[in-house]
């Protein structure tokens, strides 16, 4: 996990593009073909309203032309005195009966031909209880339960309206056809007004789908609903006879919104309903589609889910290759510059990948450059101003030192001791003369030692010889070069702090060359001084009786400063046994 | 970057080609099996369960056979019939069909090559001869005969011995006889002795085949009505009826059926079978007989037996002919057992012969006083004079329906005989 951690925090630029772009890709391929599906949906479902629509005044018309032929045969049977007689004689002989039952026969089989294609049952039912039926087993219904039903107290309410009454037939009957749908009118006498019986032309359901059989299929259906929601007809046909309110509110709504279909739930589906109602008929005709059938099959969801997820796949691929290729030179980019100053800024980084990246590397390595330059110019400086404050320092003599040594020279002149006099004045010129007088920075060992002889020998005349003083010089070291007045600083610091316990002792200064480097020891055997296990120097204060500027502490800085760190000085002591200063320097013959 | 482009249009493309892969299956044509047999038959309640039981018989003889039964209207057979024959055309036809008496020699003699020659599938002279001279052309038997229409006498005992007579009556009776007892039962009882419907002629019909004759001559062609001595004592027969006021007017059959299940008429002369229609009245159990059919008087080869209706099976000649042939010669052509099981589940009575010797048709029915009708009606199926009865015998009688109407309106009898034969000459031709 943090490797993978580790992994991505060089690539945070490209996992962000690589998930925005992964993230809109697929937001972009989703909702593209979620419209597209739904455009779609809704371009197939106007083209189905529109053929259905017009496959629906079709049906329409094979309706009107039907409701025309049952207009042309209630007509005829209205105006026929035949019917008429029969139907208002009363008490007729069983001859005249039989004649009449003849008439009404070749009467009835004329005014039938309207119906000729159609399958039709006609019943005529007289006041005087004489009834006629062209086909009785077609529609079986008896006289004594056609008086009682429904269909006929609504004729006596409206006798001259052609009305399409639902029937139903109880299920115990022998009939093919259990749902009819029949035409009645009132028998009524046009000039008195009186209605002398009814009429009765029975259509099976069967009949009526005729109509509409041819355009229907699974789930395509159409339904004819009555005005009091009861479907008396239906391409599905256990749902004739059932009643489908929601249809009808279905029909109130298209009405009122003149809408050409209407998408909505029916038997638990989602459908596309279309209605046309059917004025002579006084019947809603729905043609209702179920939408799964209709457009389910013809966009294949999962097709098309498919390819786009195909092609974000494939897109996917792409932008990962590509993007990672982009990033890639920026993170490398990234990952060099920021190891860059483990390295000190000396490594360049690689200059490859983009315009861009190229650039932006460039650039750094050119800041580089700079920065080295900048910084070199620095150390310089600093190394200069160094320099010469420790030039400055070494050319200072003590005026203390001056000052005592002169009392001294006065107070052997004094005494007539003209001889130590002019030794100590001679060490005291030769010694000005190899600290001041010359401009070198470096002198010869010999030379170093020479001033460290004057020097002991102007302190030994004024402190006396308690403290000896030996030199251990290698022969071959004599010519070697080393900064000024580097071992005079410990000499001094011995002589000043190394015997306030000890009445006497000596130091031994030794000079000798290991290897490529030349060794300088200033060794005493005095008090000894608590030291740090860094083999720092104590901290001193700085004595009004040095000899120059330069201390004990500043030598070491001096070394280093100009000869490198692997230079300097190492000070190791014990308390009571003395102190070593040891010094290591590089062999200089110039 | 260009190519990576180019990449992925071809990628987009190859995908969508590949989608649009074809989904459509050939449906395998599937061929005709001859396993299976079709038959076409009207009238649920008494063909088409014959033909079950047939089918459930033939269930021991050969279980592989397939047998499908299709049932449509009497009319709608009539006319796919003549539709597909007169075409030419075998697809959609059944195997079997089965065709109405009267109607039979029309097929047989429009369309003989395509009915299959059942004369060696069964013995013809097993059957009545009535039947088989119907389901016959040209000397071959191409039907094997069904039920029989052989009719009775349907009558009302308790009404006949309130006027007076009993059972033994009305054997060997004629229609002089006939209407003295109904002016005598209208009299005692009030009822009418029989019903009749002005358009449907079935008793003039049933009067002239008692005495040998029909509407056409031997030849099945000629129309013979104006010098047809049966058809016009019928003519005056059916008239002294009227005249006698016993006839009650029906328009149609539940009118008919109504009539005598509400006991409003005394007699039913029809076919047998009417039977169960009869005897759904439980409540007049007991209270009916059955009589032989009057003969005409005056005429004298007329007997007391005639028929009504009935039909036939026949054998298309299209693949499956043979298999067709051999169910329907394994039940109806020759199984006597068969015939005990019709009458005994429908009361149904067939014209083979044989049969009349089994248990089922010896048996005595309470309905009917414990009257063994099944007997009686197998007997008078083998007196039943044999009748050509031709091409035309519906269209004469739409003729003569109205014909009779003029002679019951006062016109005379031989100048409407004369009318509807020159009327019949033309239309027939």
């Amino acid at each position: 996990m943090k490797l993978i951690f580790n992994g991505f925090k060089h690539n945070g630029l490209f996992i962000i593009m690589f998930l925005i772009t992964v993230i809109i890709i697929i937001t972009v391929s989703i909702s593209i073909t979620w419209t597209t599906i739904r455009m779609s949906e809704q371009f197939f479902i106007k083209k189905f309203s529109i053929t259905n629509s017009k496959v629906m005044n079709q049906m329409k018309d094979s309706f009107e032309s039907f409701h025309y032929s049952v207009v042309i045969a209630s007509n005829n049977l209205l105006q026929s005195s035949t019917v008429r007689k029969t139907l208002t004689e009363k008490n007729e002989s069983n001859a005249a009966m039989m004649g009449s039952i003849f008439n009404m026969y070749q009467q009835m089989k004329s005014i039938k031909s309207n119906l000729d294609t159609y399958n039709a049952g006609i019943v005529v039912m007289g006041k005087n209880g004489i009834s006629y039926a062209t086909d009785r087993s077609y529609w079986p219904v008896s006289d004594k339960e056609l008086r009682s039903n429904l269909m006929t107290r609504n004729i006596l309410e409206h006798p001259k309206k052609l009305m399409y009454q639902y029937d139903r037939l109880p299920k115990q009957n022998a009939a093919k056809d259990r749902n009819f749908i029949v035409a009645t009118r009132g028998l009524m006498d046009r000039i008195t007004g009186t209605v002398y019986g009814s009429m009765y032309i029975a259509f099976a359901e069967s009949e009526f789908r005729k109509f509409y059989s041819n355009y229907t299929s699974p789930g395509n259906h159409v339904f004819l609903v009555n005005k009091s929601g009861v479907i008396v007809s239906s391409s599905i046909e256990n749902r004739i006879g059932t009643s489908a309110n929601d249809l009808l509110h279905y029909a109130e709504k298209m009405e009122h919104n003149s809408k050409k279909y209407l998408l909505a739930r029916f038997m638990n589906k989602e459908q596309i309903i279309l209605m046309e109602y059917l004025p002579s008929f006084d019947l809603y005709m729905f043609n209702i589609i179920d939408k799964q059938t209709a457009i389910g099959d013809l966009i294949d969801k999962k097709e098309i889910a498919l390819i786009s997820m195909t092609i974000v796949f494939a897109a996917l691929i792409i932008v990962f290759l590509i993007s990672r290729k982009v990033t890639d030179s920026l993170s490398s980019l990234v990952k060099q510059i920021s190891n860059a100053s483990k390295y000190n800024f000396h490594q360049y980084v690689s200059v490859s990948g983009t315009y861009e990246t190229r650039q932006i590397g460039r650039a750094f390595n050119s800041m580089l450059d700079e920065l080295h330059e900048y910084v070199d110019q620095l150390v310089k400086a600093q190394k200069d101003r160094r320099n010469a404050e420790l030039a400055a320092l070494q050319q200072q003599i003590n005026p203390h030192f001056l000052y005592n040594t002169l009392t001294t020279i006065k107070f052997m002149v004094q005494q007539g001791e003209r001889e130590e006099s002019e030794a100590t004045i001679n060490a005291l010129i030769s010694l000005l003369q190899n600290t001041i007088g010359t401009i070198s920075e470096t002198i010869t060992v010999n030379q170093e030692v020479e001033n460290l002889k004057s020097y002991v020998f102007i302190n030994q005349k004024r402190y006396g010889n308690r403290i000896k003083v030996n030199y251990f010089i290698a022969p071959d070291c004599l010519d070697y070069r080393i900064p000024k007045l580097i071992l005079q600083p410990f000499l001094e610091n011995a002589f000043f702090h190394g015997f306030n316990l000890k009445a006497s002792g000596y130091i031994n200064v030794l000079v000798w060359r290991e290897g490529n480097e030349l060794i300088c020891e200033v060794v005493d055997n005095g008090d000894g001084m608590e030291i740090g296990i860094e083999g720092k120097l104590p901290k001193t204060k700085r004595n009004r009786q040095l000899f120059s500027g330069i201390g004990v502490k500043n030598v070491h800085d001096r070394i280093q400063l100009i000869y490198g760190e692997s230079y300097g000085v190492k000070i190791a002591s014990k308390l009571g046994e003395g102190t070593k200063v040891r010094m290591n320097l590089p062999i200089r013959k110039k | 970057m260009k190519r990576i482009l180019t990449l992925l249009l071809v990628s987009i493309l190859v995908l969508s080609a590949c989608s649009s892969g074809s989904k459509d299956k050939e449906t395998s044509g599937t061929a005709k099996d001859t396993k299976e047999i079709t038959v076409l038959a009207w009238d649920p309640n008494f063909n088409i369960k014959a033909m079950n039981l047939a089918k459930d018989a033939y269930k021991a003889i050969n279980p592989d056979l397939k047998i499908k039964i299709i049932e449509n209207a009497q009319a709608d057979i009539v006319q796919k019939l003549n539709t597909n024959l007169s075409s030419g055309t075998t697809k959609g036809l059944p195997n079997i069909v089965l065709i109405e008496d009267y109607r039979a020699q029309g097929f047989l003699q429009a369309y003989p090559d395509m009915f299959y020659d059942l004369s060696k599938s069964f013995h013809a002279d097993e059957f009545a001869p009535y039947k088989t001279a119907t389901t016959s052309f040209n000397g071959k038997y191409y039907g094997i005969p069904f039920d029989t229409g052989v009719a009775g006498l349907y009558v009302r005992t308790d009404y006949l011995e309130k006027a007076g007579y009993k059972v033994e009556d009305l054997q060997n009776m004629d229609w002089n006889k006939y209407i003295e007892i109904g002016k005598k039962v209208k009299e005692a009882t009030g009822k009418q002795m029989l019903t009749q419907d002005p358009k449907d002629l079935g008793l003039i019909r049933m009067m002239i085949q008692s005495s040998g004759s029909w509407y056409l001559k031997k030849d099945g062609k000629t129309p013979d009505i104006a010098e047809n001595k049966a058809l016009k004592e019928a003519f005056k027969t059916y008239k002294e009826m009227m005249d006698a006021d016993i006839v009650k007017p029906v328009s149609d059959w539940s009118q008919f059926v109504a009539g005598f299940n509400s006991g409003d008429v005394a007699s039913v002369p029809t076919g047998n079978w009417i039977t169960p229609s009869i005897k759904a009245e439980a409540s007049q159990s007991g209270k009916w007989t059955v009589a032989p059919f009057p003969k005409l008087s005056g005429i004298a080869n007329s007997v007391n037996a005639t028929n009504l209706g009935g039909s036939s099976w026949y054998v298309l000649n299209i693949p499956g002919k043979e298999k067709a042939a051999e169910f329907l010669a394994k039940t109806f052509g020759s199984n006597k057992d068969f015939y005990q099981t019709l009458v005994k589940e429908m009361g149904a009575i067939g014209t083979y012969k044989p049969a009349a010797e089994g248990d089922a048709y010896k048996a005595g029915d309470d309905f009917f006083g414990g009257q063994k009708i099944t007997a009686d009606f197998a007997a008078w199926t083998e007196k039943i004079p044999q009748v050509n009865y031709g091409l035309h015998t519906y269209a004469i009688e739409d003729i003569l329906a109205v014909s009779m109407q003029d002679y019951l309106k006062g016109k005379d009898l031989d100048k409407v005989l004369e009318d509807a034969q020159k009327q019949a000459e033309d239309q027939i031709k």
